[in-house]
This record gives structure tokens, sequence and C-alpha cells, in this order.
């Protein structure tokens, strides 16, 4: 989606996310396993929100529907004028790269590619920016994390924070106006992980929508809006 | 799960294997029919050449040491004429051909013998030259009157080598046959075999050499003694170089598909390590768990080698039937060994097991704790520092590069199997531009367009004279010849060869000196040799004296030089030199056409034939030079042929070795793909990012196969030089063998990558999520 349409759905006052009656069953080994039941939510561009519950109460999964990973079972989900849950798989990469920035708990960069290379390919796969602007959009974009000094180093000789960061550099390359992130603190210690949470503080502070899944009762004070989730359904839904 | 990849590496073993055991096969069944087929036809042990062989002549060659029987046949050069074309042919005649016991016949359709006025044609002859049983044929020797025969059988002598090779026909056909064509009824050759089976090249010349004294002291003229080496048949040496050779690239592709092997078991390995870290949790000991992989192994084994042994025994029978050809055998009636079958089952079920040991003994080492903690990004061993340094270009065809380099050891060994691919490739092309350039060498020298033997020796001056009298004769030269033999110091002689005498200024032979210098005027006894002849008699060198034997003289002779020639040993000497032993007649006449074309220069011959018998100098035989180039030149190219197919062998197991690396590349990379298409890759862009890996692969490899190739090509050039004759080397690769190759390797890489590719592109982005 283009950043007009994005500022129109914002103008309209209308919700970014958009879910209704969304359903997710997995074909269990035995028995179909229903991940999500029957979730609506809404969530407003700028919102900083954090999605909490026990483990396989379906946080992940709501996750993935909302970035087009995986499509819902049952029910509708729209990102902006986007209808995600009816996208053509063929669009779906498309859109996802442009749209959506996903940060992950494992950080997942790419081990041969530098801090700075992997920032750029996304924008490599996105198309957005001219070639030979990549490489100082990727350095400002370190530079705002705060790793810049590690741009050309291989993501095995970062620590585990300064991954992350490059991480969150890599989810920002395309400057999507939504940001989805599971659990990226699970694996940083609690000081590394309170850095990273005020980054992300400061991200949704400069104009952009955040859907963070945490166990970390820490999170939930950086968070705006806090939604619980239980056995795939919403059970608590409230705002700073 | 692992379905496309075990099916790879039972593809490539079958392929390893079914080329090796093709190539044991065939040599297995060419060996047992060489020995029971060539010895049983209980072959000639030596060949003496008499004016004629009368009855109580062959009971005294019986009575010499050594000899254990004794045949007279006669042997003659004719024409043949059938279907509209003039062949050479030899045609054969003893007493009762069907029941010679040296060197024996079998009749294979048709009559056997053959009846009065009939002839029976040799297996061999009768394909290539459209002779047909029930079919006329018109044969004439010299310049008598041609006789129509009949073709009324054809018979097999293992003995011969094969007429379509040699593009001759052979034929058998009684005396009387014989006299209606002006020949003398009498025998002009003795064929004898030695008692002691045991005896060597030298040993049997030796009795052979008694023999002729006892001819000779009885008063007949022996002008050649041929002994060839015992219990081998003509080609014998040449098919078992041929088949050593190729056995050793197959074994290359055999040891290389057990690289498949590796990759399938690690592929496993890889999708199991947690389910390893559990089993060893729980208890399982690392011999258990080893012990269940390497039984997989073993059972991959088991299923190629159930299907590479038929292949192989189909394919073994075919090409061996091939060998057996080119060697004038028939192998119906033989199988291939069983312990050729059992070396091959044996082979198939332990290499692939030999093979799993490596990443199953990796595998079982790894930590529980390390296997239980299999989540993110594999972070394997990175690529070298040059290829990190690589820059310029976009981060997905670094990507692809770099990936290239991430596994080095399972990259080498593709790169290995690809590359020495290429060498081959390029090294079978060298050496048949080598192959080309030598019989170019060869026949540039030659500087005529025919050549025409006259049935007796002439005066040179009185030949010429004639011949050039025809129009469209642009030039004649009459050549001279005769045979002669090294006589050795420890008493014995070797092969006979040709000696050749040319006018002094010869401008229808322009030789290549390859060392040494050409005749001068002023020469006394000095000779100059041809390559077949250096291969003959290994103590030639230039400056080298020699004791010949000349037309049955005895004298000194000293190698001034040598030159580039056919396999046919040969020596040139000067007219006055040979006049001494053998007169001033010369028997030759090569001619020079001034017009082109085979119609036009067909017709020539006949005009001059036909003047030649004219002025009283019938001729006997007649032969064009592009003829005889052509039939030299499908006989070496052949062999080279041969060769070749082994780098297209290695093409197949190096594709599979490549598809086999890149299928487990993107199996461990699962989760780095899905994290690619959460970040935004498209389809295209991960196919792309896939494929361009492979061929990074693959440019490698030709890049390697390019010096590779240099040491490649001076193999194959030995061991050609081994199987036919020695060829000038061509280490260096054209541009054509270096572009067709490039083109292949980009084909083979993109279809190697193209499963695992389509593979890649199928992998969810939520597997990137995925952390069970
Ligand atoms: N691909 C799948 N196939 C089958 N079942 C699945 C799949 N993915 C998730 N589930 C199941 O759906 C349920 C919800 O999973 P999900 O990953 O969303 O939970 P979660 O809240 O993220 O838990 P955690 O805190 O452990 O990450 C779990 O019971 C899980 O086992
Ligand atoms: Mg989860």
């Amino acid at each position: 989606m283009t950043n007009s349409a994005l500022a129109s759905a914002t103008a309209d006052n209308a919700p970014l996310i958009r879910l209704r009656g969304v359903t997710k069953t997995y074909p269990g080994a035995t028995a179909p396993f229903t991940a999500l039941d029957d979730l609506s939510l809404d969530i407003r561009a700028g919102e900083f929100v954090a999605v909490t519950g026990e483990s396989g109460s379906g946080k992940s999964t709501l996750l993935s529907l909302v970035a087009g990973i995986d499509r819902a079972t049952r029910g509708e989900v729209r990102v902006g004028a986007t209808a995600v849950h009816s996208l053509p798989e063929a669009r779906m990469a498309e859109w996802r790269g442009a749209a959506v920035g996903i940060v992950f708990q494992f950080f997942q960069l790419i081990p041969t590619l530098s801090a700075a290379e992997n920032v750029m390919l996304p924008m490599d796969f996105c198309d957005r920016w001219p070639a030979r602007e990549r490489r100082d959009r990727a350095l400002a974009l370190l530079e705002r994390v705060g790793v810049a000094d590690q741009a050309d180093k291989l993501p095995s000789r970062l620590s585990g924070g300064q991954q992350q960061r490059v991480a969150i550099a890599r989810a920002l390359a395309n400057d999507p106006p939504l940001l989805l992130a599971d659990e990226p603190t699970g694996n940083l210690d609690s000081r590394t992980s309170e850095s990273v949470l005020s980054l992300f503080g400061e991200i949704v502070s400069s104009g952009r929508t955040l859907l963070l899944v945490t166990h970390a009762p820490a999170a939930l004070r950086h968070a705006s809006r806090t939604v619980a989730l239980a056995d795939g359904r919403l059970v608590s839904d409230s705002r700073a | 799960m692992h379905r496309g990849r075990t099916l790879l590496s039972v593809i490539a073993i079958v392929t390893g294997l079914a080329a090796g055991g093709t190539v044991l096969d065939s040599w297995a069944l060419v060996r047992v029919a060489t020995r029971e087929g060539y010895l049983a036809s209980d072959p000639a042990s030596a060949t003496l050449r008499v004016d004629s062989a009368p009855a109580a002549l062959l009971a005294l060659v019986r009575a010499v040491p050594g000899v254990r029987d004794a045949e007279a046949r006669r042997s003659t050069t004719a024409r043949l004429t059938a279907n509209g074309t003039t062949l050479t042919a030899f045609l054969f005649t003893s007493d009762d051909p069907s029941a010679r016991r040296i060197g024996r016949l079998r009749g294979e359709s048709g009559d056997w013998p053959p009846g009065p006025g009939a002839m029976t044609v040799e297996r061999s002859s009768v394909e290539f030259s459209g002779v047909a049983v029930g079919e006329s044929v018109r044969l004439s020797v010299g310049d008598g009157d041609p006789v129509d025969v009949r073709v009324s059988g054809i018979a097999r002598d293992v003995g011969l080598a094969p007429g379509w090779m040699e593009h001759v026909v052979y034929g058998f056909v009684p005396w009387g046959t014989l006299r209606a064509l002006g020949v003398p009824d009498r025998a002009n050759e003795i064929r004898l075999v030695v008692q002691d089976g045991s005896l060597d090249q030298t040993g049997v010349r030796r009795v052979a050499f008694a023999a002729r004294d006892a001819l000779q002291a009885a008063g007949l003229r022996v002008t050649n003694v041929d002994v060839p080496v015992p219990g081998e048949h003509i080609h014998a040496a040449q098919m078992d170089s041929l088949l050593l050779t190729q056995g050793a690239f197959a074994i290359m592709a055999l040891l290389l598909s057990a690289f498949l092997v590796v990759n399938l078991i690690a592929a496993m390995l890889a999708g199991q390590v947690r389910e390893i870290g559990v089993m060893k949790a729980i208890g399982a000991r690392s011999g258990q768990i080893a012990a269940l992989y390497l039984t997989v192994a073993g059972a991959l084994g088991v299923a190629a080698t159930v299907i590479s042994v038929p292949i192989a025994i189909v394919a073994g029978t075919r090409y061996g039937a091939l060998k057996a050809d080119l060697l004038n055998f028939d192998l119906t009636g033989y199988s291939v060994p069983l312990w050729a079958i059992v070396l091959q089952a044996t082979v198939g079920v332990l290499l692939p097991v030999a093979a799993a040991l490596f990443p199953v003994l990796r595998g079982c080492r790894m930590s529980v704790a390390d296997a239980l903690r299999d989540v993110g990004i594999r972070d394997d061993a990175s690529p070298p520092r040059p290829v990190l340094m690589l820059g310029g270009m976009s981060r997905p065809a670094l990507l692809s590069i770099r990936n290239a380099f991430r596994r080095r050891q399972r990259m080498v060994l593709t790169l290995l199997a690809l590359s020495s691919a290429g060498a081959v490739f390029i090294g079978a092309l060298n050496l048949r531009r080598a192959v080309r350039g030598s019989t170019d060498l060869v026949f540039d020298s030659q500087r005529y367009d025919f050549s025409l033997r006259v049935s007796e020796r002439h005066d040179p001056d009185s030949l010429t004279a004639v011949v050039r009298a025809v129009e469209g004769v642009a030039g004649a030269e009459a050549w001279s010849g005769a045979t002669a033999t090294i006589d050795r110091e420890d008493g014995t002689l070797g092969n006979g060869f040709s000696v050749l005498a040319l006018p002094d200024s010869s401008t229808l032979f322009e030789a290549t000196l390859t060392g040494g210098r050409w005749l001068q005027p002023g020469d006394s006894l000095a000779l100059v040799a041809a390559t077949g002849l250096e291969r003959q008699e290994p103590d030639i060198v230039v400056g080298s004296r020699l004791r010949l034997i000349v037309a049955g003289k005895a004298a000194e002779w000293t190698v001034v030089g040598t030159v580039a020639g056919g396999p046919a040993p040969t020596a040139y000497v000067s007219r006055e030199a040979l006049a001494g032993f053998a007169g001033r007649g010369a028997g030759a006449v090569v001619v020079r056409a001034a017009i082109a074309g085979e119609a036009s220069q067909l017709d020539l011959i006949q005009r001059t034939r036909a003047a030649l018998a004219e002025h009283g100098m019938p001729v006997a035989s007649s032969m064009r030079l592009a003829e005889s180039r052509r039939s030299t030149e499908d006989h070496l190219l052949m062999v080279v042929d041969f060769l070749g197919a082994m780098a297209w062998l290695m093409l197949v197991v190096g594709g599979l070795g490549l598809g086999s690396t890149m299928a487990i590349a993107v199996l461990e990379r699962t989760r780095e793909i899905g994290v690619l298409r959460a970040i935004g890759a498209r389809d295209r862009s991960v196919l792309l990012l896939v494929q361009a890996e492979g061929l990074t692969i693959g440019l490698l490899s030709w890049a390697i196969a390019l010096p590779l190739s240099v040491p490649m090509s001076l193999l194959l050039g030995e061991a050609f030089g081994r199987i036919m004759l020695p060829v000038p080397s061509r280490p260096f690769p054209d541009a054509a063998a270096v572009g067709i190759w490039f083109a292949l390797v980009v084909v083979v890489s993109l279809l190697a990558s193209a499963w695992p590719a389509w593979r890649a592109m199928r992998v969810p982005a939520a597997r990137a999520l995925a952390y069970e």
C-alpha cells in the first residue's frame, strides 16, 4: 500500500488494523486445533499494542495473520485499505515487503550478509529506493538504532542486543507503517531488553504502529495498550 | 520426505555403477570371447610368404622342431565391383577352407565352403561393402578379364582385422575362380602354429625362421616372415588400453556418486537433528543411531545395485559386441561372467555405506544440548574472505555467491565432479583436433591424388612417361619399394616394414621432419623413419645404425632422420640405395590429377590404367588418397569418441551432484528462506537466488576445468598414443571448446538447480516463525 493511502486511512480515523471474526484452525494430527477463535480487534495507527497470553494462546498466530504470513480460516484481516485475508499469494510478499516490518525472537539475520547488507536486502526486494541510495539509507537506519559502527560486520560478530537492533533496522528498511515483533526480547538479558523496548517506543512516537508479542511484564510499561489472549480468544484489552 | 534426494542419490549411484559395470562387463565378455573364440580358432603363430608351397614342402615345415602344424593358402589382392562401386578385395583360397585347421573359419549363413564359381564373404566386410548373399559381384586381378561370381554365403574369420575398418572386402574363393581371374593356382603363404603355446613373440620368431631356413634350403624363396604377438588379436592390446582408460573414469564417476550419498545422509541428519538429540537424551547410544542411518545407506546401495546390474549387463553386452565387432568377433553364446556381477554388487552395496560413515559419525558426535538448541538460522562455516570482499552488486546476487561458498567441503566435491567432466570434455576435443592435425600431417605430405600399383616392376622413367601423357594428369612419379626387417644382434628378426624409394626431387611427397634431416644426394645407405616404424622398432633414433635385410640382402644402414607418418611402419631411402638391393624397377606410380572431384578422378584412374596396360604395364590395384584418408580418420576418431563419452558420464554425475548439493542447501536453509519471504522476497527472487547459486558453482567449475584440461589433454593424448598411435599433444583448448563447455555448464547448472529452486519457492514465510 502507498503512504498516501495510509494517510487517508488515518485521516478518516478508521483503524489501521481491523480483525473481524478471525478464526484460525490448524489441521492437527488427531483433531483440528483452533488456535484463534472468532477474534475481532481494531488497532489504530500510532498505537503500541502489547499482546500477552500463555504459551499456546495464539499470539504468534495472530501476528502471522496480520503479516499475511498465514491465512485465516474464517473472518477478515484488513490492514489499511488492504484485505490481507484475500490478497492473492503472488502479491502477498510484495505487499508485506512494503507495508510491514517484522522482528523475530531469534533475530534471523542472514549470516552471510553484513549488518548493512541485511538492512539493504528488503530494499532490494521492494525496489522503492534507487539502488545507489540504499546503502546511505541503511547506514542512517543503523545510526538510528545505535549500531552504525557495526555496519560492516557479519551478524555472528555481534552481540544479541546488537543483532536485534540490526533486525529492527531491517524491519524499518522500506519505511513500513506497521511493525510486528514476536518476543523480540525473548533472547536478551533484562538490560538489553529494556533498551530495545525504549527503541520501539521511540519508533512508535515517530508515527508508526507496533504490535508486540511478549511474555515480559516489563514490556507492558512501554505499551500504550495491552491485549491478552487465552485459548485463542481475547480476554482483556486495556489502555495505559 | 527425502524422496527427491533419495531418488537423486540412487540415480547417481546407478549411473556410476552402471558405467563402471558396463566397462567391466564388456571387458570380461570380450576377454572370454577372445580367449575362447580367438584361441579356439587356433590362430597362426607365423605366416611365411613364398612363391609356391607344394605339399612336400609343407611336410618339411611340419618337421621343423617346435612346429606343430602348417598349412598353405593363397591370398590375392583383387578389385571387386558391387553396386557400382569398386573396392579392394583380399581373396583367400585353400584346398578346403571348411577343413582349415589353422585360423579355423566358421560358416555363418549360406553355403560353406563356396562351390565352383561362388564366393563366401567374410562377415566384417558385408555391411560396408553392401554385398549380399545371392547377388553377383565382379572381380578382377591386375588387368585380367573381370569375372562375375555369385556371393553364396557368409563366414567368419576371427583372425582378420575387420574389413569395414580396413576398407577391404575379404572373400573365400575356390581355385577355379582364381584360374578364371588369371591368377596362378598355387599357394603363396605358409601359415604355421608352434608347439609351445607359451612362447613369446621372439620365441615364435625363432621357430618361424628355422622353418624359413628349411624352406630356403629346399630351394624355395621366402620373401617375408610375419609373427604377430602370440595369443593376442591384432587389436586386443588397443582394446585393453581403451577399456582401462574408460574404467578409470567410471571409477571416478562411481566415487563421485558416493558423494551424493554423503549429501543425502547429511540432509536426513540435518532434518532430524532434534530427533537425534531427543533420542540421545532418552538414552539411545550413538552406535544405535549410526546403525540406523548406515542401514538406510545400505538399502540405497541394494536398490541401486538391483537397478544397475541389469543395465550394465545389457549395456556391457552391447558395448562388448561393438568392441567384438572391432576385433571381428561374435559374442553370441557368451554371457557376462559371474565374478563381474558379484564384484559390482559388492561395490554397489558397500560404497554407499562407506560414504554414509562420514556424515553419520559427524552427526552422532553432536552433543545433546547442541542438537536440542537447533532453532535459529544456521550459522555454518562462513564464506572465505575474498568472497566476503565482493561488492558492487545487489544483496540477492551477493547472497547467491556467498551461499555457494558456505559449505566448502560439499562445494569442493561438486566442483571436482563438474570440472573433471569439463576437463575430459575439453581434453577429448583437443585430442580430436590433435588427431585431425596428425592425419593432416600424414596426408599433407602426400601431394598426389591416387596411386597405382603395377603387377610387375618396370623402369621408372617408362612408367612416368606413359602416365604423364594421359590427359588430365598434372604430375606423376614412380615409387619403388621393398620389404625390410631388422636383423637383431641376438639373431632374431623384427617384423617386416616397407621401404619406399622416391625420386630425388620428389614433388608429390613433402616430408614433415620430426628429427634429423631428409635424404641428400650422395647419401649411401641412409634411411628416414616414419612414425609407424619408430613405434614398431623403439631402437630407431636419429644417428643409430641398423642391420637390415632389404629384399633378402643384409647391410648396415644409418638413420638420418624421422618424419611424421601414419600407423603403417615405413622407411624412406634414395632410389640409388634401394637399386642395389631390389633393382631399379618401380612398382607404383603416384599421380596428381589436374582436375578435382571424385567422378572425374575415377575416370582418370580408368584411363591411366588403360594407358599403362596398353604399354604392357598392367595395373594391379589403385587407391584414391581421399579414400584412404577417410578410413584412417574414421578409425582414429572412433576411439576419440569412446574416450569423449566419459565426459558425458561425468557430466551426468556432476549435474546430479550439483542438484543434490543445491537441494540439501535449500533444505538446510528452509528457515532462512522463510525469513527472506517474510521480509518481502517474491517468488521470482527466491527462484533466482537458488538458480544463481547453482550457476555460481557451475561457472566456477568451468573456470577450474580450463587449467585442469591441460593435464587431462596430455593424459588422454598419452592414452590415445597407447591405444592407437602417438599424436602431437595439443594441451590448450581452443575458443570453440571453451565456449561449448561454457554453454553446457550453464544449461546443466540451471537444470540441476531448477528443482531445488522450485522447492525453495514453495517454502512458506511461516517457516520463519515456526520454532517447533
Ligand atoms: N503450524 C501449526 N500447525 C498446528 N498447530 C499449530 C501450528 N502453529 C501453531 N499451532 C498451535 O496453535 C496454538 C497457538 O500457537 P501460537 O504459536 O500462536 O501460540 P503462542 O501464543 O505464540 O505461544 P508461545 O508463547 O509458546 O509462542 C498452539 O497450541 C500451537 O501448538
Ligand atoms: Mg509464539
